[in-house]
Protein backbone atom coordinates (compact mmCIF):
# COMPACT_ATOMS: atom_id res chain seq x y z
CA UNK A 1 0.00 0.00 0.00
CA UNK A 2 1.52 3.36 -0.59
CA UNK A 3 2.38 5.59 1.99
CA UNK A 4 0.17 8.85 2.98
CA UNK A 5 2.71 10.51 2.44
CA UNK A 6 3.22 9.90 -1.02
CA UNK A 7 -0.23 10.43 -1.93
CA UNK A 8 -1.63 13.57 -3.61
CA UNK A 9 -4.68 15.69 -1.77
CA UNK A 10 -6.95 14.14 -3.86
CA UNK A 11 -5.92 10.11 -3.75
CA UNK A 12 -5.71 11.13 0.32
CA UNK A 13 -9.76 12.38 0.07
CA UNK A 14 -10.71 9.16 -1.62
CA UNK A 15 -8.91 7.07 1.06
CA UNK A 16 -10.83 9.64 3.49
CA UNK A 17 -13.58 9.11 2.21
CA UNK A 18 -13.70 5.17 2.50
CA UNK A 19 -12.78 5.33 6.24
CA UNK A 20 -15.59 7.40 7.51
CA UNK A 21 -17.84 5.67 4.98
CA UNK A 22 -17.03 2.94 6.83
CA UNK A 23 -17.59 4.52 10.14
CA UNK A 24 -21.19 5.63 9.17
CA UNK A 25 -21.91 1.65 8.36
CA UNK A 26 -21.97 0.90 11.64
CA UNK A 27 -25.19 -0.13 13.31
CA UNK A 28 -26.88 0.93 16.67
CA UNK A 29 -27.46 -2.81 17.36
CA UNK A 30 -23.89 -3.55 17.30
CA UNK A 31 -22.60 -0.14 19.09
CA UNK A 32 -25.63 -0.56 21.82
CA UNK A 33 -24.62 -3.85 22.28
CA UNK A 34 -20.58 -3.00 22.89
CA UNK A 35 -21.79 -0.29 25.03
CA UNK A 36 -23.59 -2.11 27.41
CA UNK A 37 -20.91 -4.96 27.24
CA UNK A 38 -18.99 -2.24 29.96
CA UNK A 39 -21.75 -3.79 32.50
CA UNK A 40 -20.35 -7.00 32.50
CA UNK A 41 -16.82 -4.99 33.70
CA UNK A 42 -15.46 -7.06 36.92
CA UNK A 43 -12.33 -5.81 38.44
CA UNK A 44 -11.44 -9.17 40.56
CA UNK A 45 -12.35 -12.34 38.25
CA UNK A 46 -9.85 -14.70 38.35
CA UNK A 47 -10.16 -14.96 34.86
CA UNK A 48 -8.82 -18.81 33.47
CA UNK A 49 -6.81 -19.07 29.61
CA UNK A 50 -8.83 -20.51 27.01
CA UNK A 51 -6.27 -22.74 26.04
CA UNK A 52 -7.65 -24.89 23.01
CA UNK A 53 -10.45 -24.17 20.67
CA UNK A 54 -11.32 -27.08 18.20
CA UNK A 55 -12.52 -24.39 16.22
CA UNK A 56 -9.27 -23.09 15.35
CA UNK A 57 -7.49 -26.46 14.45
CA UNK A 58 -6.24 -25.96 11.32
CA UNK A 59 -8.24 -26.88 8.66
CA UNK A 60 -11.31 -27.55 11.46
CA UNK A 61 -13.68 -26.05 8.58
CA UNK A 62 -12.33 -28.41 5.87
CA UNK A 63 -12.46 -31.72 7.77
CA UNK A 64 -16.23 -31.62 9.58
CA UNK A 65 -17.30 -30.23 6.23
CA UNK A 66 -15.90 -33.46 4.58
CA UNK A 67 -18.05 -35.37 7.32
CA UNK A 68 -21.13 -34.60 7.84
CA UNK A 69 -21.65 -35.51 11.52
CA UNK A 70 -18.25 -33.58 12.51
CA UNK A 71 -16.96 -34.11 16.04
CA UNK A 72 -18.67 -31.32 18.41
CA UNK A 73 -16.64 -27.97 18.96
CA UNK A 74 -15.01 -28.62 22.45
CA UNK A 75 -13.46 -25.82 24.40
CA UNK A 76 -10.99 -25.77 27.00
CA UNK A 77 -10.81 -23.33 30.03
CA UNK A 78 -7.51 -23.57 32.41
CA UNK A 79 -6.23 -22.06 35.68
CA UNK A 80 -3.92 -23.58 37.66
CA UNK A 81 -5.00 -26.67 38.89
CA UNK A 82 -8.33 -26.50 37.44
CA UNK A 83 -9.22 -27.09 33.97
CA UNK A 84 -12.69 -26.66 32.36
CA UNK A 85 -13.93 -28.59 28.89
CA UNK A 86 -16.99 -27.50 26.92
CA UNK A 87 -18.45 -29.70 24.22
CA UNK A 88 -21.20 -27.46 21.78
CA UNK A 89 -23.23 -30.58 20.62
CA UNK A 90 -25.85 -28.30 18.69
CA UNK A 91 -27.85 -26.51 21.59
CA UNK A 92 -26.33 -28.54 24.07
CA UNK A 93 -23.51 -27.95 25.88
CA UNK A 94 -21.88 -30.42 27.91
CA UNK A 95 -19.14 -29.93 30.58
CA UNK A 96 -16.77 -31.42 33.17
CA UNK A 97 -14.35 -29.60 35.80
CA UNK A 98 -11.19 -30.99 36.19
CA UNK A 99 -9.42 -30.12 39.64
CA UNK A 100 -5.91 -31.90 39.82
CA UNK A 101 -6.09 -30.72 43.46
CA UNK A 102 -9.10 -33.42 44.69
CA UNK A 103 -12.57 -33.35 43.74
CA UNK A 104 -15.96 -31.83 45.51
CA UNK A 105 -19.71 -30.16 44.80
CA UNK A 106 -19.13 -27.88 42.45
CA UNK A 107 -21.14 -25.05 40.52
CA UNK A 108 -21.38 -24.17 36.73
CA UNK A 109 -22.61 -20.61 35.74
CA UNK A 110 -23.39 -20.17 32.04
CA UNK A 111 -23.61 -15.80 31.52
CA UNK A 112 -25.09 -14.61 28.43
CA UNK A 113 -25.17 -10.65 28.22
CA UNK A 114 -28.77 -10.87 26.85
CA UNK A 115 -30.38 -13.66 29.28
CA UNK A 116 -30.58 -14.69 33.33
CA UNK A 117 -27.47 -16.30 34.26
CA UNK A 118 -28.59 -20.38 34.47
CA UNK A 119 -26.48 -22.82 36.95
CA UNK A 120 -26.46 -26.01 37.34
CA UNK A 121 -24.49 -28.59 40.06
CA UNK A 122 -21.08 -30.50 38.65
CA UNK A 123 -21.88 -34.51 39.29
CA UNK A 124 -19.28 -36.46 41.38
CA UNK A 125 -16.96 -36.48 38.76
CA UNK A 126 -17.51 -33.21 37.89
CA UNK A 127 -19.87 -33.58 34.47
CA UNK A 128 -22.55 -31.07 33.82
CA UNK A 129 -25.11 -30.13 31.22
CA UNK A 130 -26.79 -27.12 29.56
CA UNK A 131 -29.63 -27.57 27.08
CA UNK A 132 -31.43 -25.70 24.79
CA UNK A 133 -28.31 -22.62 24.69
CA UNK A 134 -28.82 -20.69 21.60
CA UNK A 135 -25.98 -19.01 19.67
CA UNK A 136 -24.03 -16.02 20.92
CA UNK A 137 -21.15 -15.18 23.63
CA UNK A 138 -21.21 -17.19 26.38
CA UNK A 139 -19.05 -17.30 29.85
CA UNK A 140 -18.59 -19.93 32.23
CA UNK A 141 -18.40 -19.36 36.25
CA UNK A 142 -16.83 -22.44 38.02
CA UNK A 143 -18.06 -21.84 42.28
CA UNK A 144 -16.37 -24.55 44.68
CA UNK A 145 -15.83 -24.02 48.36
CA UNK A 146 -12.46 -21.96 48.32
CA UNK A 147 -11.99 -20.86 44.81
CA UNK A 148 -13.92 -19.67 41.54
CA UNK A 149 -12.97 -18.95 38.39
CA UNK A 150 -14.51 -17.09 35.10
CA UNK A 151 -13.75 -17.75 31.68
CA UNK A 152 -13.17 -15.88 29.24
CA UNK A 153 -15.80 -14.66 26.75
CA UNK A 154 -16.15 -16.99 23.67
CA UNK A 155 -18.91 -16.90 20.89
CA UNK A 156 -20.75 -20.77 20.66
CA UNK B 1 -14.80 11.60 27.48
CA UNK B 2 -14.88 12.38 23.63
CA UNK B 3 -13.98 9.72 20.77
CA UNK B 4 -10.58 12.47 19.96
CA UNK B 5 -8.92 12.31 23.39
CA UNK B 6 -5.94 9.92 23.02
CA UNK B 7 -6.25 6.24 23.82
CA UNK B 8 -3.83 7.25 26.77
CA UNK B 9 -6.63 9.00 28.67
CA UNK B 10 -9.29 6.62 27.49
CA UNK B 11 -8.58 3.47 28.00
CA UNK B 12 -6.97 4.28 31.71
CA UNK B 13 -10.33 5.77 32.49
CA UNK B 14 -12.29 2.76 30.93
CA UNK B 15 -10.39 0.51 33.33
CA UNK B 16 -11.09 2.69 36.14
CA UNK B 17 -14.79 2.72 35.49
CA UNK B 18 -15.71 5.43 33.26
CA UNK B 19 -18.84 4.06 30.96
CA UNK B 20 -18.12 7.72 29.05
CA UNK B 21 -14.48 6.40 27.76
CA UNK B 22 -15.86 3.35 27.42
CA UNK B 23 -17.97 4.30 25.10
CA UNK B 24 -15.58 6.80 23.45
CA UNK B 25 -13.52 3.52 22.58
CA UNK B 26 -16.59 1.87 21.18
CA UNK B 27 -17.20 4.90 18.56
CA UNK B 28 -14.10 4.44 17.49
CA UNK B 29 -13.23 1.25 16.90
CA UNK B 30 -16.63 -0.18 15.81
CA UNK B 31 -15.82 0.79 11.83
CA UNK B 32 -12.65 -1.41 12.49
CA UNK B 33 -14.75 -4.68 13.97
CA UNK B 34 -17.10 -4.25 11.42
CA UNK B 35 -14.71 -3.83 8.52
CA UNK B 36 -12.80 -7.38 9.74
CA UNK B 37 -16.26 -8.81 10.53
CA UNK B 38 -17.33 -8.06 6.81
CA UNK B 39 -14.32 -9.26 5.04
CA UNK B 40 -15.00 -12.77 6.52
CA UNK B 41 -18.32 -12.58 5.71
CA UNK B 42 -20.60 -13.76 8.51
CA UNK B 43 -23.99 -13.66 8.55
CA UNK B 44 -25.42 -10.89 10.29
CA UNK B 45 -26.63 -12.41 13.06
CA UNK B 46 -23.16 -14.27 13.77
CA UNK B 47 -21.89 -10.77 12.90
CA UNK B 48 -23.30 -9.44 15.96
CA UNK B 49 -22.37 -12.04 17.89
CA UNK B 50 -18.52 -11.94 17.20
CA UNK B 51 -18.85 -8.30 17.37
CA UNK B 52 -20.44 -8.50 20.95
CA UNK B 53 -17.90 -11.28 21.96
CA UNK B 54 -14.58 -8.73 21.49
CA UNK B 55 -16.22 -5.70 23.33
CA UNK B 56 -16.97 -8.19 26.03
CA UNK B 57 -13.28 -9.93 25.76
CA UNK B 58 -11.77 -5.93 25.46
CA UNK B 59 -13.63 -5.09 28.81
CA UNK B 60 -12.08 -8.10 30.94
CA UNK B 61 -8.82 -7.53 29.08
CA UNK B 62 -8.66 -3.86 29.96
CA UNK B 63 -6.52 -4.30 32.95
CA UNK B 64 -4.07 -6.22 31.18
CA UNK B 65 -3.66 -3.71 28.22
CA UNK B 66 -0.93 -1.74 29.99
CA UNK B 67 0.45 -0.23 26.61
CA UNK B 68 -2.85 1.91 24.89
CA UNK B 69 -1.66 1.64 21.51
CA UNK B 70 -1.62 -1.62 21.11
CA UNK B 71 -5.44 -1.67 21.42
CA UNK B 72 -6.10 -1.62 17.33
CA UNK B 73 -3.98 -4.69 17.46
CA UNK B 74 -5.27 -6.78 20.13
CA UNK B 75 -8.86 -5.34 18.22
CA UNK B 76 -8.01 -6.86 15.28
CA UNK B 77 -6.29 -9.94 15.71
CA UNK B 78 -9.57 -10.53 18.03
CA UNK B 79 -11.99 -10.00 15.55
CA UNK B 80 -10.13 -12.09 13.21
CA UNK B 81 -10.01 -15.19 15.72
CA UNK B 82 -13.39 -14.88 16.59
CA UNK B 83 -14.82 -14.25 12.93
CA UNK B 84 -12.70 -17.45 12.28
CA UNK B 85 -14.00 -19.55 15.53
CA UNK B 86 -17.93 -18.89 14.11
CA UNK B 87 -17.22 -19.89 10.45
CA UNK B 88 -15.45 -23.03 11.65
CA UNK B 89 -18.15 -23.61 14.68
CA UNK B 90 -21.07 -22.93 11.88
CA UNK B 91 -19.43 -25.27 9.19
CA UNK B 92 -19.93 -28.15 11.75
CA UNK B 93 -23.84 -27.34 11.80
CA UNK B 94 -24.50 -26.12 8.65
CA UNK B 95 -22.20 -28.48 6.57
CA UNK B 96 -21.05 -27.53 3.00
CA UNK B 97 -22.71 -28.35 -0.10
CA UNK B 98 -19.20 -29.68 -2.05
CA UNK B 99 -20.76 -29.00 -5.36
CA UNK B 100 -20.77 -25.57 -4.38
CA UNK B 101 -17.20 -24.27 -4.89
CA UNK B 102 -17.15 -21.04 -3.16
CA UNK B 103 -19.20 -22.47 -0.32
CA UNK B 104 -15.84 -23.76 1.04
CA UNK B 105 -13.64 -21.06 0.75
CA UNK B 106 -16.47 -19.37 1.90
CA UNK B 107 -15.97 -21.39 5.37
CA UNK B 108 -12.75 -22.46 5.12
CA UNK B 109 -11.06 -19.06 4.03
CA UNK B 110 -8.89 -16.58 5.99
CA UNK B 111 -9.11 -12.84 5.26
CA UNK B 112 -6.08 -11.88 3.17
CA UNK B 113 -3.32 -9.88 5.55
CA UNK B 114 -3.39 -7.27 2.97
CA UNK B 115 -7.00 -6.91 3.72
CA UNK B 116 -6.82 -6.51 7.55
CA UNK B 117 -4.12 -4.24 6.72
CA UNK B 118 -6.76 -2.04 4.74
CA UNK B 119 -8.89 -1.78 7.22
CA UNK B 120 -6.41 -0.90 9.94
CA UNK B 121 -5.30 1.86 7.17
CA UNK B 122 -8.80 3.33 7.46
CA UNK B 123 -8.40 3.09 11.00
CA UNK B 124 -5.59 4.95 11.03
CA UNK B 125 -6.95 7.51 8.77
CA UNK B 126 -9.95 7.87 11.30
CA UNK B 127 -7.68 8.21 14.18
CA UNK B 128 -5.46 10.87 11.91
CA UNK B 129 -8.75 13.07 11.31
CA UNK B 130 -9.50 12.74 15.16
CA UNK B 131 -6.00 14.31 15.79
CA UNK B 132 -6.83 17.65 13.84
CA UNK B 133 -8.00 20.63 15.47
CA UNK B 134 -11.91 20.17 15.34
CA UNK B 135 -11.94 23.26 13.00
CA UNK B 136 -9.87 21.61 10.26
CA UNK B 137 -11.60 18.28 10.97
CA UNK B 138 -15.08 19.90 10.03
CA UNK B 139 -14.23 21.18 7.26
CA UNK B 140 -12.61 18.13 5.61
CA UNK B 141 -15.84 15.82 6.92
CA UNK B 142 -17.84 18.92 5.01
CA UNK B 143 -15.85 18.29 1.91
CA UNK B 144 -16.22 14.29 1.63
CA UNK B 145 -20.04 14.91 2.23
CA UNK B 146 -22.24 12.45 -0.09
CA UNK B 147 -23.72 14.20 -2.45
CA UNK B 148 -20.92 16.88 -2.37
CA UNK B 149 -21.81 20.55 -0.67
CA UNK B 150 -21.58 23.82 -2.49
CA UNK B 151 -18.56 25.48 -1.57
CA UNK B 152 -20.67 28.23 -0.40
CA UNK B 153 -22.24 26.33 1.61
CA UNK B 154 -19.70 25.18 3.52
CA UNK B 155 -18.77 28.61 3.79
CA UNK B 156 -21.80 29.53 5.31
CA UNK B 157 -22.00 26.52 7.62
CA UNK B 158 -18.24 27.30 9.21
CA UNK B 159 -18.36 30.63 8.85
CA UNK B 160 -15.29 31.00 6.61
CA UNK B 161 -15.02 32.70 3.12
CA UNK B 162 -14.96 31.06 0.16
CA UNK B 163 -11.71 31.48 -1.07
CA UNK B 164 -9.71 29.59 2.03
CA UNK B 165 -11.55 27.16 1.41
CA UNK B 166 -8.94 25.51 -1.13
CA UNK B 167 -6.03 26.47 0.83
CA UNK B 168 -7.55 25.50 4.41
CA UNK B 169 -8.11 21.81 2.89
CA UNK B 170 -4.24 21.51 1.53
CA UNK B 171 -3.34 22.81 4.99
CA UNK B 172 -5.42 20.24 6.81
CA UNK B 173 -4.41 17.65 4.74
CA UNK B 174 -0.71 18.28 5.06
CA UNK B 175 -1.27 18.37 9.07
CA UNK B 176 -3.00 15.10 8.74
CA UNK B 177 0.04 13.46 6.91
CA UNK B 178 2.04 14.59 9.82
CA UNK B 179 -0.53 13.06 12.95
CA UNK B 180 0.97 10.58 15.25
CA UNK B 181 -1.88 8.38 13.73
CA UNK B 182 -0.19 8.22 10.17
CA UNK B 183 3.34 8.60 11.19
CA UNK B 184 2.93 5.36 13.03
CA UNK B 185 1.57 4.00 9.01
CA UNK B 186 5.00 2.31 8.12
CA UNK B 187 5.96 -0.28 5.56
CA UNK B 188 4.48 -2.39 7.94
CA UNK B 189 1.51 -0.59 9.97
CA UNK B 190 0.22 -3.49 12.27
CA UNK B 191 2.96 -4.35 13.82
CA UNK B 192 3.68 -7.09 16.09
CA UNK B 193 0.72 -9.73 17.18
CA UNK B 194 -0.71 -8.95 20.51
Amino acid sequence: MTDPNELNDDELMAELAAAVEEEAAVSDRRRNAARMAFTWRTVDAELAELLHDSALDAGAAVRSSGSPSGAPRTLTFVRGAITLEIEVDGDALLGEVVDDAGAGPATVTLQRPDADDRSVEADASGFFRFDGVEPGPARFVVTREGWSLTTPWATI
Amino acid sequence: METTDPLATLVPAAREGDQSAWNAIVDRFLPLVGAIIRRHRLSEADGDDVSQTVWLRLVEHLGALREPDALPGWIRTTTRNECLRVLAARSRTRPVDPQDSGGLDAVAGDVADTELLAAERRQALREALAELPAGRRELLLLLLTDPPLAYDEISARLDIPIGSIGPTRARALEQLRRTRALRGLGPDPVGGVV
